[in-house]
């Protein structure tokens, strides 16, 4: 048994008749999201002060930077890219060992070279609820904008890529939260620096799920 | 992978397409590529959701949704990627969906006719005993395959059954390359194992009568692979 014989035509005649974007058009839609999305994220970021160096050294801020940027990063290649030339996103597996992976990193580079330079002490003041709120408002942005611009796209696991999608815009707030605080105490670092990634893959999982998931028409 | 015969825009004396290089032509905007693309899909999609879903027009409904979904996306489409695991994962995803609001009825293993059982028997066989011989095979075939677990079967449908590479499968049920390799040798290992058995006698189950189709299918792939050298 086979397709009817006119399901081709028919098929056929319902594409014609129904527009859809080409590969450039969703290219610059795309670029116009994730441009708002990070434009929006930095406006935030310097509206509430930007770089505060607070008594660190230049050299530390710098070193923590380097380090955050570089182990965001690579979590970011692995959480956002697809493997290879496909069409299909990495195993759930994979994008797990990413975010956790390059989460404790960059939480073992902040505390090793702040303790190099004797900054790990407790700062009473600073529980970590102010780090958290913006480290959340910073990554909601771009992670709005990665769901937007990857909408109905999924057809494995929506939940899973929207987690994915939240823990590389957490990681990517977190580079710039690390800019912002000067604090390395660890349950400060834990509480305002890694719950915010967390906190935003967990919405990615929940708008992933209704967002990126390929429905029926 | 089928060659795809559209020759691109305007495109006499040009080397034909795959079904990659056509769908990237229509992610780019060539509309006359799309044709090209369904010719070399459709079958293989078909032919995997015939062996999932009972009813004919459900596979129909599934074949234009994904389509449908791919013209949709087309902008999204990466050039240089495979449009088959693509076609593959919004096909098996539309399934999945109408196995949840329709039950077991509509996503079921077991289809309605026999007609690859017949395939392989019917054509092949030469006395009664040979075809009482092959239910019997199959219903023991059917039985194994039944008893591996979802994952495992869906590994060995995709590489063994429909063809697809490993990488191509891995991408569809979103494991990894030794995860197929793994999941599908156990499999096989199973079927063969099932085949190597002494044939027991006695009146045949009743299963032997209601899962022909794939048992006959799974039978006829691991003969095959048993004749290899």
């Amino acid at each position: 048994m086979s397709l009817s014989p006119d399901f081709k035509q028919r098929l056929m005649t319902t594409v014609a008749a129904t527009p859809s974007a080409t590969q450039a058009q969703s290219r610059r839609a795309r670029w116009w999201l994730l441009g708002a999305g990070v434009m929006g994220a930095l406006l935030i970021f310097f509206l509430k002060g930007g770089v505060r160096p607070t008594g660190r050294p230049a050299v530390l801020t710098a070193l923590t930077s380097l380090g955050a940027s570089i182990s965001g990063g690579l979590g970011m290649f692995f959480l956002l890219t697809t493997r290879g030339k496909s069409m299909l996103r990495r195993p759930a597996g994979v994008l797990l060992a990413a975010a956790v992976l390059s989460t404790a990193a960059f939480l073992a580079w902040k505390m090793a070279w702040s303790a190099q330079f004797g900054l790990t002490f407790r700062w009473p003041d600073r529980v970590g609820f102010r780090c958290l709120r913006l480290g959340v408002v910073v990554g909601a942005l771009p992670l709005f904008a990665l769901l937007a611009s990857y909408r109905r796209t999924e057809p494995l696991r929506p939940a899973t890529t929207g987690a994915a999608f939240g823990a590389g815009a957490g990681l990517a707030s977190a580079v710039l939260v690390d800019l912002w605080c000067p604090v390395a105490y660890l349950p400060h670092l834990l509480l305002g620096h890694v719950l915010p990634i967390l906190a935003l893959a967990g919405l990615g999982a929940l708008l992933g799920w209704r967002l990126l998931r390929i429905g029926r028409h | 992978m089928p060659v795809a015969t559209y020759l691109g825009q305007g495109g006499v004396g040009v080397r034909p397409m795959s079904p990659d290089e056509a769908m990237t032509h229509y992610a780019r905007g060539d509309t006359q590529a799309f044709s090209s693309v369904y010719d070399a899909v459709a079958p293989r999609l078909e032919t995997y959701l015939r062996r999932h879903v009972r009813d004919p027009s459900q596979v129909e409904d599934i074949v234009q949704q994904t389509f449908l979904q791919m013209h949709h996306k087309r902008g999204t489409f990466r050039d240089g990627s495979k449009v088959l695991p693509w076609a593959f994962s919004i096909a098996r995803n539309f399934m999945i969906d109408l196995k949840r609001t329709c039950g077991r009825e509509v996503a079921s293993n077991v289809h309605d006719d026999d007609s690859a059982l017949k395939a392989f028997l019917v054509n092949d066989l030469a006395d009664g005993e040979q075809t009482l011989e092959a239910h019997r095979l199959g219903a023991r075939l059917a039985a194994v395959f039944g008893a591996c677990t979802e994952h495992q079967r869906n590994a060995f449908e995709l590489t063994r059954v429909d063809g697809l590479s490993q990488l191509e499968a891995a991408q569809i049920l979103n494991t990894t390359v030794m995860g197929i390799k793994q999941c599908a040798h156990k499999v096989y290992e199973k079927l063969r194992a099932a085949v190597a058995e002494p044939e027991p006698t006695g009146p045949l189950p009743l299963s032997a009568y209601l899962v022909p189709s794939q048992a006959g299918t799974l039978a006829s792939t691991v003969r095959s692979r048993r004749r290899e050298p």
